[in-house]
């Protein structure tokens, strides 16, 4: 899908988005009752600017609790292709997600994530690229989310959302500090490397947040 | 700024050999008929990096392509050739 015509079916505003989060707030911040955390003092500093919000993916949910986590930033969520099909598709551009073909990421998607991080918005992506299955393990995260990093110099945080083992537990939510992707000379082995680093964080996160 | 097939490749192979960090393994291999799948091994986010490069060096801008719109090394000729034209 090219940029263009990512551009041309999204809504020009945010009503909606704005309508849906502040109404399903109090229904979900009860039955949520989200418990967010910070890895340290850098983590709790608001997030200013455009960032890459990477969190690990547990299910259709995952994006209700980023809000809950980064709740005073509007997100636009990567979302699959797939997604925008139909009639299903309306909400999605309503919600000014961005698509993406997982197996043939192109040039039209990455460059409507850079223009949302160049207007300091946040775009909040899932770097396995799947739904976690349901071995709690983290997959391999792919690893465009470095080069949109690097493209646009803006800051990736990475968030953990712990699983509920129970109904009546509250949701924990671990943020981590900032990471800045520099790199004096870029290589493929590099890019791999980072995300690869990229992982190893997210995984510092789920043990801090007790697995 | 015209420049010849072996131009391209020439400078297709210092792009491959600043991005790979296997002593010039890609560049070694960088023939028209190499597939970048198959013979490169490319990924959809190596190809992305690739196009950002050839952009930052060719000076050129690419449409929204993606790595289905490239089957070997010589599409991509074809394609820096067809935006110097």
């Amino acid at each position: 899908m090219s940029r263009s015509e990512i551009n041309a079916k999204s809504p020009h505003n945010y009503i909606f988005y704005y309508f849906v989060k502040y109404t399903a707030a109090l229904p979900g911040l009860i039955w949520m009752r989200p418990k967010i955390l910070f890895e340290s003092e850098a983590a709790a500093e608001r997030i200013r600017g455009g960032a890459i919000l990477i969190a690990n993916h547990m299910g259709f949910f995952d994006p209700v609790y980023m809000m809950f986590a980064v709740w005073y930033r509007r997100q636009h969520f990567v979302c699959l292709k797939s997604f925008f099909e139909g009639k299903a598709g309306w909400l999605f551009r309503q919600f000014h997600c961005i698509p993406i073909d997982k197996n043939n990421f192109g040039m039209g998607s990455f460059r409507a994530i850079i223009d949302e991080l160049k207007k300091d918005e946040v775009v909040s992506l899932f770097p396995e690229g799947k739904v976690n299955d349901g071995s709690g393990e983290l997959a391999a995260f792919k690893s465009g989310v470095v080069l949109m990093a690097l493209r646009s110099g803006k800051p990736i945080i990475p968030i953990y959302v712990r699983p509920k083992k129970h109904w009546y537990e509250r949701l924990r939510v671990m943020i981590g500090e900032p990471i800045r992707v520099e790199m004096p000379a870029v290589s493929f082995q590099k890019i791999d490397a980072f995300a690869a680093l990229l992982h190893d964080k997210e995984e510092r996160l789920k043990e801090l947040t007790g697995g | 700024m015209q420049l010849s097939r072996t131009q391209i490749i020439e400078k297709l192979k210092e792009i491959l050999i600043s991005a790979d960090e296997r002593n010039g393994a890609l560049a070694a291999r960088a023939e028209e008929s190499a597939s970048l799948r198959g013979d490169f091994g490319f990924s959809s986010v190596n190809m992305l990096y690739l196009v950002i490069a050839i952009e930052e060096s060719f000076g050129i801008e690419f449409d929204d392509v993606s790595m289905s719109d490239f089957e070997t090394l010589g599409d991509v000729v074809d394609y820096i050739a067809g935006k110097l034209g």
